[in-house]
């Protein structure tokens, strides 16, 4: 009960040069090939939205996007993750116009409470945006069922996905 | 038609204060805090459920340098936990009591090796017997085998064995739940760190700084000025996040006194469900005397909570049980005797609902079976028996004339359309794919600490005139509330900035800090909304009085004059803006001025501690759930398909906060009905993962169909009352109802899952 897994300790002759775009900006790193890249996200390179809620692809709170698809980057490590992969963090979608009306829906709905939970939340709903820009309730609720919030029964949360995703359908239609 | 214009804050769905950062990923959590030079610290657990250490060796061929190990030894104050009852160590020194008790701790400069480093201490305890798996327990007490108690509380009232033998008709069930988690998604975590003055600051995840700040003292040897505590922000607490962060707290603290270094120590899922607290686990016996009309002649009620190693928070637990067990119905002989035993488990604790979601599934299933026993519907049998103003609850309170309790009871019968839709309940019998079910479940919450616990505790809080951030004038909260979630810093926003007539955004509320704030007591208990915005609303209006004295000698010669919406207007139509004059305020006293207050119980508030007589809470809010449900015949898999909730919280300060909390309350009500489970096994919680222990997800949730009825609190200037816990009480006996009348069995111990429904029905009854 006390073990922890060994998650880093390659001597750091085996260890892995990567270089990645993380938030379309390139990343060189040296790392374990061994170590998450939740850890990488939060600890090397400070980006702490994405949260360690069960370290086990249970929560979805460390959701993040890797060449768009949502993955848990708790169940990711780096030697996984080839050069040239793009994450998109909770952070780098907050500089995107998506990620802004997502987070106005959030909060303009009342979807935020503990708010532990919502950046990963965020991310997979960004993630389902962009490959269905009119979901169904049904849709949303698929989409978001890796996402566990013990907040908010989620009823503010599906309904700020479908806020957003009209919100977009205008912007989109406007332009 | 007289046309009333309701003026500011309380009532509208104000943004929350919070939110924002939140949803950037900007917040910042104990996990997403560094500090210089900071280790990690790791706690040495028992291996065993019961026994008594011989010593703790620490493995040769393990490298020891740069490893603070801390052992009993090493506490410089006293090793108990203060809380209720003084039986809890910090560090077990010569008993354990349960298995992955804490013996000692250890601080090393990454998490990895501080992992590795307690894995290399190994205590050496001689094993004795141990009592861990609830069933046992429950088969020991009904078998009138010896059981340690940490505690027992009786109330009486009347003659409930002279009821009993007037009744024509008795019933006679036990009902029964399990462990639950709060699962908080957010793991515990604190960070200490020492201060040039031999003090310590720490900083974490928690409800209740007040509680930590005092613990650290005795713990430490330390006068309250070298302690300071702080809230980082929390993500989600449900109770779980109460009690236990003073223990988590004093681990770090002596880390990092020792080291000379900040500590941190935050839980990875698996160590957090495995040794943090539980919902005490219940059994309850209900024996009930009716008339042949469907009256209560009278009432016995066993109560069995199952409180693990160390009694911590299970008096006050076992008391909301008692006297939530037989609420809201009349009946003028009643007794409950409740009980919390002693096994080797982990202590359970807080969990939001408190002993209440224990009482009302036994108590809102078993009135569905008195019902049914004299022939009437669930419905009907309530309507005849809740209380009517006047009545006297099981402790002697009397209940108002008016009252939020027939309100919510009326109004969600009407809205589900409860009558009509009862006659078309499956009971099992139709050939259709799905059963169809319904059920109601009509219950309360005591808003606030029980009996004289807001007397003795006397919640202060404050307000300050202080520079804004950005220049201006700010109107600074000083109380120790935590925002967890459930959006105090909002609403306690909302109630200052009415209470003093100025616009929100010039009020802050900073997360607390035990150096700058009173003790306002702890966040918990439904209490936040209703008594400390009652006392910050008391603070703002002395604030707004020393204003408006200024304003009328400094700038209007004398005249009298009132702040409103933002200026001061006076009597003879001179105006000056709020900014201006605060400024001003601030410019000629010199200083940040605070107006402080206190909370009073309401007039003639009586309560006797040693016969559990008396008003047992300020106040109640009442609520009724009707609950439809579907079960696939072929699989009896179950699904909820709608959720009509009816609640009277008193005045409703933000309709979508309030609306969130009662979604997510209910939802963790749902899962407590049908899925969220803890075995026990070899002493240890078997669900010890996110994979085991499942909750409700996105895909798992009826219709929510919210409404209000607002019956304010008549004691204070808001109006609210408690909201934090109501949600969860009813949610699990409105769906166990719809699921009897759905299937036509009834499941006496929860969660209700397809397994349990299926063994009922292939023994032909309902199941124990």
């Amino acid at each position: 009960m006390n073990g922890e897994p060994a998650r880093e300790n390659a001597p750091a002759e085996d260890w892995i040069r990567r270089t990645w775009l993380v938030n379309g900006r390139e990343v060189s790193l040296r790392v374990p090939p061994l170590r998450r890249v939740l850890d990488i996200l939060r600890e090397e390179l400070g980006l702490t939205g994405a949260k360690e809620g069960c370290g086990e692809g249970e929560c979805g709170a460390c959701t993040v996007l890797v060449d768009d698809q949502p993955v848990c980057a708790c169940l990711l490590v780096a030697a996984q993750l080839p050069n040239r992969s793009r994450i998109l963090t909770i952070e780098g979608l907050s500089a995107m116009e998506e990620g802004r009306i997502l987070e106005e829906a959030y909060v303009e709905a009342g979807a935020v409470q503990c708010g532990f939970c919502i950046p990963g939340m965020v991310m997979a709903s960004y993630a389902l945006l962009r490959r269905n820009s009119a979901p169904t309730e049904r849709q949303i609720r698929e989409a978001l069922a890796g996402n566990i919030c013990r907040c908010t029964g989620y009823v503010k949360i599906v309904e700020a996905v479908g806020r957003a995703a009209e919100r977009m359908g205008r912007a989109a239609a406007g332009r | 038609m007289v046309t009333v214009t309701r003026r500011g804050y309380v009532g509208l769905p104000v943004e929350r204060t919070d939110a924002i950062e939140k949803v950037q990923g900007k917040a910042r959590y104990v996990g997403d805090v560094r500090r210089p030079n900071m280790w990690y610290g790791a706690i040495v657990r028992s291996p065993v459920s019961h026994g008594f250490v011989e010593g703790l060796e620490r493995d040769p061929h393990f490298d020891w340098s740069g490893v603070v190990l801390v052992t009993p030894d090493d506490i410089p104050g006293s090793n108990v936990v203060e809380s209720l009852v003084r039986d809890m160590p910090f560090l077990a020194a010569k008993e354990v009591r349960y298995r992955g008790e804490p013996v000692a701790l250890v601080a090393a400069p990454t998490r990895e090796a501080a992992h590795a480093a307690a894995a290399a201490v190994k205590p050496r305890i001689r094993r004795v017997p141990a009592l861990t798996e609830p069933d046992e327990v429950v088969r020991v007490f009904k078998a009138g085998g010896e059981l340690e108690y940490l505690w027992s509380q009786e109330i009486r009232k009347g003659d409930a064995e002279q009821g009993l033998r007037e009744a024509r008709i008795v019933v006679e069930r036990e009902y029964r739940t399990g462990y639950a988690e709060q699962l908080y998604i957010e793991p515990q975590g604190m960070i200490a760190v020492p201060q040039e003055d031999g003090g310590v600051l720490v900083e974490g995840s928690m409800q209740c700084p007040y509680y930590v700040q005092p613990e650290l003292c005795a713990l430490l040897n330390l006068p309250p000025e070298k302690v300071r505590v702080r809230q980082t922000v929390v993500g989600g607490g449900f109770g779980g996040k109460e009690e236990f962060p003073s223990l988590l707290a004093g681990y770090c603290a002596l880390l990092a006194l020792k080291s000379g270094r900040a500590v941190k120590i935050v839980f990875d899922r698996e160590e957090d469900i495995l040794f943090t607290t539980k919902r005490h686990p219940s059994w309850v016996r209900h024996r009930t005397g009716l008339t042949r009309e469907g009256r209560i002649t009278g009432w016995r009620v066993d109560f069995l909570l199952i409180g693990g190693a160390y009694a911590t928070l299970s008096p006050v637990v076992l008391a909301r049980g008692i006297i939530h067990a037989a609420i809201g119905y009349r009946c003028d002989d009643v007794v409950v005797q409740g009980r919390v035993v002693r096994t080797n488990m982990p202590p359970s604790g807080a969990f939001r609902g408190f002993g209440a979601p224990q009482a009302f599934w036994a108590l809102e299933s078993h009135v569905d079976e008195l019902a049914e026993a004299c022939g009437m519907r669930p419905d009907e049998f309530r309507l005849r028996n809740i209380y009517r103003g006047g009545d006297t609850t099981t402790t002697g309170q009397r209940v108002p004339e008016q009252y939020g309790g027939p309100a919510v009871l009326r109004k969600a019968l009407e809205l589900s359309r409860f009558g009509a839709r009862y006659a078309h309940c499956s009971r099992g019998r139709t050939m259709s794919d799905r059963w169809y079910g319904i059920g109601l479940a009509y219950f309360c919450h005591g808003a606030g600490f029980t009996g004289d616990g807001e007397a003795r505790i006397r919640a202060r809080a404050a307000v300050e005139l202080a520079r804004g951030p950005e220049g201006g004038p700010a109107v600074v909260i000083r109380a120790s509330s935590t925002e967890m979630g459930q959006g105090a810093q909002t609403v306690l926003r909302q109630i200052v900035a009415d209470a003093l007539a100025v616009p929100i955004d010039r009020v802050r509320y900073p997360l607390p800090d035990t150096a700058l704030v009173p003790d306002s007591g702890p966040t918990v208990a439904s209490r936040t909304t209703m008594v400390v915005g009652a006392v910050l609303y008391d603070a703002a209006v002395a604030m707004k009085k020393a204003l408006q004295r200024f304003v009328s000698r400094n700038f209007f010669d004398g005249e009298g004059c009132v702040l409103e919406e933002g200026t001061f207007s006076s009597e003879t139509g001179r105006s000056l803006d709020f900014t201006r004059a605060a400024l001003d305020y601030l410019r000629t006293t010199g200083v940040q001025q605070r107006f402080e207050a206190v909370f009073s119980l309401p007039p003639g508030t009586q309560w006797d501690q040693e016969r559990f007589r008396g008003d047992a809470y300020p106040d109640y809010s009442w609520a009724c759930y009707v609950a439809e449900v579907e079960v696939e015949r072929a699989t009896l898999a179950i699904g909820p398909i709608k959720i009509t909730a009816v609640l009277d919280i008193g005045r409703v300060v933000n309709p979508v906060l309030a609306e969130g909390q009662v979604q997510g309350g209910l939802v963790q009500g749902i899962g407590y009905a049908l899925m969220e489970k803890v075995g026990v096994a070899e002493g240890l919680f078997e669900a010890a993962r996110m994979q085991t222990y499942i909750v409700p997800g996105a895909l798992d949730i009826p219709e929510i169909r919210v409404t209000f009825v607002e019956c304010p609190y008549p004691y204070s200037a808001t109006g609210a009352k408690g909201l934090g816990e109501l949600p969860l009480n009813g949610a699990a006996p409105a769906v166990g109802n719809a699921l009897k009348h759905a299937v036509g069995r009834r499941i006496h111990d929860l969660p209700v899952t397809p397994e349990k429904l299926f063994r009922a029905i292939e023994r032909k009854g309902d199941a124990p």
